[in-house]
């Protein structure tokens, strides 16, 4: 094998940044989607709502036994078969592979962020609870302004790495043909044959922005401390 | 108002808190057999007993974080029952002090002392800020309005829960034991305030062993055990000339 070349690096920048690009997209779409519904099936459970707690706990079941490449394969193929049942042509209504990456990462990272609300939710001190009660907080209010700030405090060192296994598993949108920067640099590496300088270069990548979004949370937990909280 | 010195149990009318023959079950345990106690606008009442003997769990069913299974609790006019639709119409009326503070550890201080003003009374942030400044320093503790409760030793948390009742600006007070998780040197410091707010005519519920301060401020001791309330007397009649066996054994106990 030759020496190392990472001149070739630096001309398949450009297409390396849109895989990057999209990588990013990809994260932060799902993160959105996913802590809101989360957070929302989190406190479906909480309050034990009738119906609908037992649906989203066999939701989180399912999703969390399958594999994330088995949830995209289906969402790909199933679903525009049944938008096509449900618009009665019977016809395939195709939604496209991104709209697929999106909605299904999204789904998909809503059942973990829901399990880690749910568990934060649960270690909130019960005199939480009780001092907005005997406040007359709402429960709207009790939950918006004291209960979830606490729970995404505790638990924002597990949702970071939730959110970095997500970030490093958007490299499987390449069942459904979409190039992310995993994805660019191995039909790049491919191309060329520089298969290690570009295995290299991808890892510093994900590297770099896995240890600077753990600083980042670092950081904000200092700022927002409960510094040496007494429970 | 604070000239009464026998016991004096308010009319009915003038009462701010009335309870009549409740009674509160935990599965098999009654913690509550058929409570009575009136409590007028103003008045002082310390209650006190043995440990389980239902005192903190009857202040609890009177601003209804326990519910009670039967009697009737009565509030600033409005009877609490399981049925009631806006409970908070009561609570916003009902100030009340934890043991463990409960002070929200995420929000700041002043920000502590903020919330259900903006929240519940609708204040405004300036509003609601004025109005916790001015608390905080009734409590002085104002200089400390931007720090988190963390950072405060065990007294000054407990004042600030203080404070952070009275921003509800409550017809009455409930204490439950805030004095029993503090270190020995920060009670005084929390009892003072306390003090503070007795001189200034409010309508205070304190459980508590602190028979120092009974003697001082309390209209009325109300002694209880075993679920009922045992005797009722005011403090130099209830610590010189205790009636029950009861009452004599549990002072001797408290009063070393």
């Amino acid at each position: 094998m030759n020496s190392l070349d990472f001149s070739i690096v630096v001309q398949a920048w450009p297409y390396l940044w849109l895989g990057l690009v999209f990588s990013l997209a990809l994260t932060a779409a799902a993160f959105l989607i996913g802590m809101i519904l989360g957070t929302l099936f989190a406190l479906v459970q909480h309050f034990e709502v009738p119906v609908a707690g037992r649906l989203v706990r066999a939701y989180i079941a399912l999703i969390r036994s399958i594999p994330l490449i088995l949830v995209l394969f289906w969402f790909f193929f199933l679903v525009p078969i049944v938008l096509g049942h449900l618009s009665g042509t019977g016809r395939p209504v195709p939604i496209g592979a991104n709209w697929t990456a999106f909605i299904t990462f999204g789904l998909f990272e809503a059942a973990y962020y829901s399990e880690i609300i749910r568990v934060g939710l649960r270690a909130v001190n019960r005199g939480q609870f009780e001092a907005c009660q005997a406040l007359a907080l709402s429960t709207f209010h009790t939950y918006r302004c004291v209960i979830l700030p606490q729970v995404l405090r505790v638990a924002s060192p597990i949702i970071l790495s939730q959110t970095i296994i997500l970030f490093q598993d958007t490299s499987l949108v390449y069942v459904l043909s979409l190039t992310d920067l995993l994805g660019a640099a191995s039909k790049l590496a491919q191309l060329n044959g520089r298969l290690v300088e570009m295995y290299v270069v991808v890892a510093l990548v994900y590297l770099g922005i896995s240890s600077a979004a753990s600083q980042w949370v670092a950081s904000l937990r200092k700022r927002y401390a409960m510094a040496g909280t007494r429970r | 108002m604070l000239q009464q010195t026998a016991v004096n149990v308010p009319s009915r009318s003038s009462a701010i808190v009335a309870v009549e023959k409740l009674v509160k079950r935990f599965g098999q345990f009654t913690a509550l057999n058929d409570v009575n106690l009136t409590v007028a606008a103003g008045e002082k009442i310390v209650l006190c007993g043995p440990s389980g003997s239902g005192k903190s769990t009857l202040i609890r069913c009177i601003n209804h974080i326990e519910r009670h299974d039967s009697g009737r609790i009565v509030v600033t006019g409005v009877e609490l029952t399981d049925r009631m639709t806006d409970i908070n119409s009561v609570r916003r009326e009902v100030g009340m002090v934890f043991q463990s503070f409960n002070l929200f550890p995420h929000l700041s201080i002043v920000e502590n002392c903020m919330l259900a003003p903006i929240k519940v009374r609708g204040l405004s942030r300036k509003e609601a800020r004025e109005r916790a400044m001015g608390v905080l320093r009734r409590v002085r503790i104002h200089d400390q309005a931007d720090k988190y409760p963390g950072q405060l030793s065990g007294g000054q948390q407990q004042r600030v829960a203080i404070a952070r009742a009275l921003c509800m600006q409550p017809k009455v007070m409930l204490f439950d034991e805030p004095t029993s998780a503090l270190d020995p040197e920060m009670v005084k410091e929390v009892l003072d305030t306390m003090m503070g707010l007795a001189r200034d005519g409010m309508t205070m519920i304190c459980v508590t062993h602190e028979m120092g301060f009974a003697r001082e401020v309390a209209d009325r001791v109300v002694f209880m055990d075993r679920g009922t309330i045992v005797e009722e007397a005011d403090p130099e009649t209830f610590f010189r000339a205790p009636r029950t066996e009861r009452a004599k054994g549990f002072l001797q106990q408290i009063i070393h």
